[in-house]
């Protein structure tokens, strides 16, 4: 049996863990009411142990989140508070039981007991067949943790398999039993309901013959081989085939619809072997570094603050060589940090940096530009990611979301989109979307007629639902496929925030297509590498620019102009004309010499009007020249058609 | 596979969360963690874990030093070690492994792999 311990008080915790482990209970022991909740909701629990007074999230909250997610699993609460009031709000808060410390720890452990004994009736056996799960009481089925969206029909016939597992069954005897006396279905029927079900089961990862025929006789279960089926449960328990995945009911009931389908096309033994190509797996685990990144972002800028006074102070020439320490270690403990959430190229930025603090010799003020360039690089990236993405991740492969009504539609972009090496979920309607994790692309297929009718419920709906997402994720790209192309339809799709409009005659590929175009174009924060002299203009572009999200790293000195280059990895570069040793010409040149540079877009930015300047720039490899002084939205719009124009060459 | 306990010594305690986390979360393994060389070493005495990953680059006493101590504890040298070091130290693998480490596992990674990964170096 296992309980989840959610108490803050570390003493209580180690005297209650070994307590219950002398009972035999497994504890899993965390210290503040989100971590409470990120472990309640991914593990399996019998029973789940609160401590009303807790950091970040307080047990009452904590306790009403669990039963508005649905989750059934006995909580006891434990308080200081000795009063009918707690009492009476923690029990209707969901929980099922209350203890007021101090208390007898035997008391405590016979409570527990007593509520896991209540627990452990199951009305009804849960049907299994290799992965595939139907549980009875709550009608949920899924396959391999990935619940299944059933029609009645549907979920009547794979009953009706899992109980009859042993036999098999014929098109009459189904027919026979699963439709009244007074409907006259044909064998087609059964068939094409048998088809859609596979479909469904192909979806979430199961064999195509996992419902298999037996020509002439009928259908059957086919679990995978008792040796195949050994390692994926085993590495994943969450996935086990004899056990109920989860004691969560669906709260809304089509809020589980969404169906996440990754990768039937990888080979068995790799998608056994790799529990990160879990989805279940994988939208936890983001779940949990986007909580975590909540918490630590703050913390990773002060770092940066350490570091920024630092390289302050060496600029005067007054860095203590324990400053330097102390800001070596902020940059070690950064680039630790960094990596863990995928953020690989502020990693690489702070360990630049580290490597620089940690020499021997001593630093330099004239060193001191060239970290500070680097270290606000590096505040851009930790300020700039809200949200970690799966694609992000080492090994993640970006998530496309489609709402869509239209299973065939859905089903044929699946294996195209795998094959683009993109997960792709299907929210076969709005109410899927209130779960994590955020996707990077999103897809909303409008049926028939919902574009010249958006009165209609079904219509109007998705309209909102785009609407929201818009709002609440405006950098989001979404894609829009709809039955018509009128300027009305198009124009009120743009200004609803719509990225992209596809006619629905349009094939997989080019729908896939698209959203691997948008998906490259939204890393909408692109990096911009400014190089000019002019100090005051380097102060003012990264404010002129800010509105448009860019993550802008200014350079004064032409000289290190390939180390932070190469540290940055911009997007787009810009460059003055005139600078004292190596001129923007010349710059341009370097980098159109080079192999991994010669594509990087440059626009030249310059005091020089005059044509011959022009002619220069473009001759050695300007994409673009433009005169100061310029207005700040006048320089964003050429880099964004610029980086635009890139990008659609580039796919 | 059988349930396994993975001891992780690293200084960087938002590491060792995110580990543990996707640790259990992939194979439902235990983890314990450690923020410095020495409590890593009291912890590998007392819980005897199934294996430690070990952070190379930690102020005071670093990833190697912390191997040698461990090396020298008769009763947990035996507990196979895998250091977890940055890209820019792969050169250093050679050294690594005339050290006696049972492997190496380079950040960044996605702990939802590590039980994979230290399935291969361990053979288990």
């Amino acid at each position: 049996m296992k309980i989840l311990l959610v108490e803050d008080d570390e003493a209580l915790i180690a005297i209650l863990t070994r307590n219950l482990a002398a009972q035999h209970y497994v504890v899993d022991a965390v210290q503040d009411g989100e971590m409470g909740w990120s472990y309640g909701s991914t593990f399996e629990y019998d029973l789940i142990v609160l401590d009303l007074v807790l950091p970040k999230l307080d047990g009452i909250s904590l306790c009403q989140r669990f039963r508005a997610e649905g989750y059934t699993t006995p909580i006891l609460l434990l308080t200081a508070q000795d009063n009918s009031t707690a009492k009476v709000q923690g029990l209707d808060a969901g929980a099922d039981d209350y203890v007021v410390k101090p208390f007898d720890q035997a008391e405590l452990i016979a409570r527990i007991r007593a509520l896991l004994r209540r627990g452990s009736t199951q009305p009804f056996p849960l049907l299994t067949c290799g992965n595939l799960l139907l549980d009875p009481s709550t009608c949920e089925v899924s396959y391999g943790g990935q619940p299944l969206v059933l029609t009645t029909k549907e979920y009547e016939l794979l009953e009706l398999l899992l109980r009859d597992s042993q036999h098999v069954l014929s098109t009459d005897e189904i027919l026979d039993r699963l439709w009244s006396s007074e409907k006259f279905p044909s064998e087609a029927t059964v068939r094409s309901h048998i088809r859609r079900v596979r479909h469904k089961l192909v979806a979430a990862g199961a064999p195509p013959d996992f419902i298999a025929t037996l020509h002439g006789r009928g259908y059957y279960l086919k679990a995978l081989e008792p040796g195949a089926d050994i390692e994926a449960p085993a590495f994943n328990a969450r996935f086990s085939s004899n056990e109920p995945t989860s004691s969560r009911h669906s709260s809304s009931g089509d809020s589980s619809a969404a169906i996440d389908i990754l990768s039937e096309a990888l080979p068995a033994a790799d998608q056994a072997l790799s529990a990160r190509l879990q989805p279940e797996s994988q939208q936890q685990y983001l779940a949990f570094l986007n909580e975590t990144w909540r918490t630590t972002q703050p913390k990773c800028l002060e770092q940066i603050g350490i570091l920024l006074q630092a390289l302050t102070d060496l600029q005067d020439d007054r860095l203590s060589r324990q400053q330097q320490t102390q800001a070596q270690q902020a940059a070690h403990k950064l680039a630790g940090t960094l990596g863990i959430f995928g953020l690989t190229q502020a990693m690489h930025l702070s360990r630049q940096l580290e490597n620089w603090l940690c020499s021997s010799e001593a630093l330099h003020s004239k060193q001191a530009d060239l970290m500070q360039t680097l270290a606000i690089a590096l505040q851009q990236e930790i300020a700039n990611t809200q949200t970690i993405r799966s694609s992000q991740l080492p090994g993640g492969l970006p998530l496309l979301l489609v709402v869509s009504a239209d299973v065939e539609f859905n089903q044929s972009l699946v294996p195209v989109a795998i094959d683009r090496g993109m997960r792709i979920k299907i929210a076969p309607n709005e109410m899927a979307l209130v779960e994590e994790p955020l996707p990077d692309v999103i897809l909303f297929r409008f049926p028939p007629h919902a574009l010249d009718e958006p009165d209609r419920p079904d219509a109007s709906e998705l309209w909102q639902t785009l609407q929201a997402y818009v709002h609440r994720y405006p950098t989001l790209p979404i894609l829009v496929v709809g039955d018509r192309g009128e300027l009305s339809d198009r124009l009120k799709i743009v200004r609803s925030g719509g990225n992209f409009f596809l006619e629905s005659s349009v094939v997989p590929d080019q729908v896939i297509s698209a959203a691997v175009r948008l998906l490259h174009s939204s890393n909408l924060s692109a990096r911009v590498m400014i190089v000019d002299d002019d100090q005051n203009w380097l102060h003012m572009l990264p404010t002129l620019l800010k509105p448009w999200g860019f993550k802008v790293t200014t350079l004064a000195d032409p000289q290190q102009f390939l180390t932070v280059l190469q540290a940055v990895t911009p997007d787009l570069l810009v460059l003055d004309v005139d600078m004292p040793h190596i001129n923007g010409f010349e710059l341009c040149q370097i980098l159109r010499s080079d192999p991994d540079w010669q594509r990087l877009p440059v626009l030249f930015l310059s005091v020089l009007t005059d044509a011959a300047s022009q002619s220069q720039a473009f001759k050695v490899g300007a994409d673009d020249y433009l005169c100061k002084p310029i207005m700040g939205i006048e320089l964003a719009n050429r880099i964004l058609r610029r980086l635009q124009r890139v990008r659609a060459w580039a796919s | 596979m059988t349930h396994k306990r993975v001891l992780i010594i690293d200084d960087e305690e938002t590491i060792q969360t995110v580990v543990q986390f996707g640790i259990k979360l992939a194979a439902g393994w235990e983890v314990l963690t450690a923020s410095s060389g020495l409590k890593g070493i009291q912890t590998a005495q007392t819980e005897q874990p199934d294996v430690i990953l070990l952070d190379v680059m930690m102020p005071d006493m670093d990833g190697i030093a912390t191997f040698k101590e461990l090396q020298a504890c008769p009763e947990i040298q035996q507990i196979p070690v895998i250091l977890l070091t940055a890209k820019a130290q792969t050169a250093d693998k050679r050294q690594f492994n005339d050290l006696g480490v049972s492997g190496v596992i380079t950040k960044p990674f996605n702990s939802l792999d590590l039980p994979e990964q230290i399935s291969r170096i361990l053979h288990w």
